[in-house]
This record gives structure tokens, C-alpha cells and sequence, in this order.
């Protein structure tokens, strides 16, 4: 568990720096040093009083199990939105109309998100979940040899 | 589950999942594979097939979650469902209003996305917040 800054609320009364006993809250970059930050510590997050320092979590709960039907479901609304994507994509390259292209690219981000969402609730929320890590192995199967190093550092 | 086609979106939301853990390289490595398996499409696509496709969606594959999620009260589907299926009613408008107006629609308009839900802006300025998920201003990005 590490400490971060919202840097949108911190007020710069930097109490954060009286209490840290490692210096890990002051940086020339506005974030934490999360590798000195000491596990747990929290006594930057209750000095603050911008409420601008938070608690990151680097152990998690596995995430509740999904039914299959609503699984299923999810899964052909995702997968819909994702080829919805590609056509926006392809539209944006296509047109001749700045405005339509950049409907287009408006789409295609939009579609993402939208898709992302889906993913998130059909269990692939955490990275460190064990469903996540199935479909990294299942990807390796047919893998490239960059994408599984990627894969490899991943799983 | 490798028959999945939509690996790219579930690659890059959990990007930005650990970009929230503040995983950065992780992060990095999640969306450098996502765009390993990113295809194109060369079909000639345009608006009206888009929209077709989105009426498509509300018809079919909105309802058909609806019904499972609420059987057994998944709370998350639902929540997911409600917004993404007003996304996709505004994308679908928005589609629409510029079948009727053409170019002239977009013409000293910006449009600006909800990076939380993937609502759609057309206006001059950033929106306060986002009418469909709450979420502030900070958290919309503008289309170039």
C-alpha cells in the first residue's frame, strides 16, 4: 500500500513534507515516490489538509463471479460495440468531410469506452484477477514473438 | 474464452486500471499488446450503416442484458447497461442530426467525450458534467 496525490486538490501547504519520514512526498514532479513511500504508513494522508493524498492498494479482493447468461450477454454487447468501433474507425479515414470525420473519431473513442465498460463488468476489472490472467495465457497459444514477451512480463 | 473477438478494449481498460494503481510500465505493456491486436477493417462504412448497427444494438443486445442482469441483480451490469445504452442513444442522435444538417452540424462546434462513460458533446465548451454519469468536467476530453 503506497500513498499518491490527487494534484487537483493539493493545496500546496505541503504538511505532507513535515511528516514523511522518508521524503518520499517531495519530488520535483507532484507525485509520491511510491518506491520510498513505507507500506501503509499513512501519516502524509491524514496531515494533509487538502484531503489531496490517498492510499493505493497493492493487494485486492478476487472479484465476485459472473453469471454465464449475463456473461454471455454482456460479452455479444461488447463485442458488437467493438466491431461498431472499426466501422467508425474506418469511416474517419474514408470521409472527405472534416466534420464527419471528426463525428467519426468522436465515435470510435465513444464506442471504446463503451466497450471498456463491458469489459470491466464481465470480470476484467484487475489486472491481478485470475480471470485476467487465463486470458493472457489463452492469448500466448497464438501469439507473435513481441506479443509474447509482453504477454510474459504480464502474466 | 480465446474465441473472444473484442481483446482490445478489455486490454485497454485494464491499462487504465493499473494506470490508477499507478502501474505505469504495466500500463504501458497492457496498451502496447492491445494495439498488437487491434485490427482494421477495409469495408467501405458509412454513417447510415453505423447507425443501423447502433438501432441494431438498442433492439437486440441492450434488452437481452437488461433481462439476465436484472434476474439475478447483477447491480454492476445494470449500472453499465443504463449508461452505455443512453451512449449510445446520444451517439445514434447525433448520427442522425448530422444525416440532416451535414457538415453545417459541426461548424464552430467542438465535441467533447466522457472518458468515465463515452458520452458525446457537441458545443462550444467543456461540459460542467457529464449529464449521464456524474462525472466532472476534468474528466472530458476534447475530439481534434
Amino acid at each position: 500500500m503506497y500513498a499518491a496525490r490527487n494534484i487537483d486538490l493539493c493545496s500546496k501547504d505541503c504538511l505532507c513534507l513535515f511528516v514523511c519520514p522518508t521524503g518520499a512526498t517531495d519530488t520535483e514532479n507532484g507525485q509520491i515516490d511510491k518506491n520510498a513511500c513505507l507500506d501503509g504508513c499513512r501519516l502524509c494522508v491524514d496531515a494533509c489538509p487538502s484531503h489531496a493524498i490517498y492510499l493505493v492498494y497493492t493487494t485486492f479482493p478476487e472479484p465476485k463471479k459472473k453469471n454465464p447468461e449475463v456473461l454471455e450477454k454482456l460479452t455479444a454487447l461488447m463485442e458488437k460495440t467493438y466491431h461498431q468501433e472499426l466501422m467508425a474507425k474506418a469511416l474517419g479515414k474514408s470521409s472527405q468531410n472534416s466534420g464527419e470525420q471528426r463525428l467519426a473519431r468522436a465515435l470510435e473513442k465513444s464506442l471504446r469506452i463503451v466497450a471498456e465498460d463491458c469489459a470491466r463488468e464481465s470480470g476484467y476489472m484487475l489486472p491481478q484477477s485470475n480471470q485476467v490472467r487465463h486470458l493472457l495465457t489463452s492469448l500466448l497459444d497464438t501469439a507473435d514473438k513481441e506479443q509474447k514477451l509482453l504477454l510474459e512480463k504480464l502474466i | 474464452m480465446n474465441k473472444l473477438k473484442a481483446i482490445p478494449p478489455i486490454l485497454t481498460n485494464l491499462a487504465k486500471a493499473a494506470e490508477k494503481q499507478l502501474n505505469l510500465d504495466e500500463s504501458k505493456e497492457f496498451q502496447e499488446l492491445a494495439m498488437s491486436f487491434y485490427e482494421t477493417t477495409e469495408l467501405p462504412v458509412c454513417l447510415a450503416s453505423i447507425e443501423e448497427s447502433l438501432q441494431e444494438k438498442l433492439q437486440n443486445e441492450y434488452p437481452a442484458v437488461q433481462e439476465k442482469a436484472a434476474a439475478v441483480g447483477d447491480r454492476g451490469v445494470l449500472r453499465a447497461f443504463t449508461w452505455s445504452k443512453k451512449v449510445t442513444s446520444i451517439q445514434k442522435s447525433l448520427i442522425h442530426r448530422y444525416s440532416q444538417t451535414g457538415e453545417a452540424l459541426l461548424e464552430d462546434q467542438n465535441l467533447y467525450i466522457c472518458e468515465a462513460c463515452g458520452f458525446i458533446s457537441l458545443g462550444k465548451n467543456t461540459p460542467a458534467i457529464c449529464p449521464i454519469c456524474k462525472a466532472p468536467k476534468k474528466r472530458f476530453s476534447l475530439v481534434k
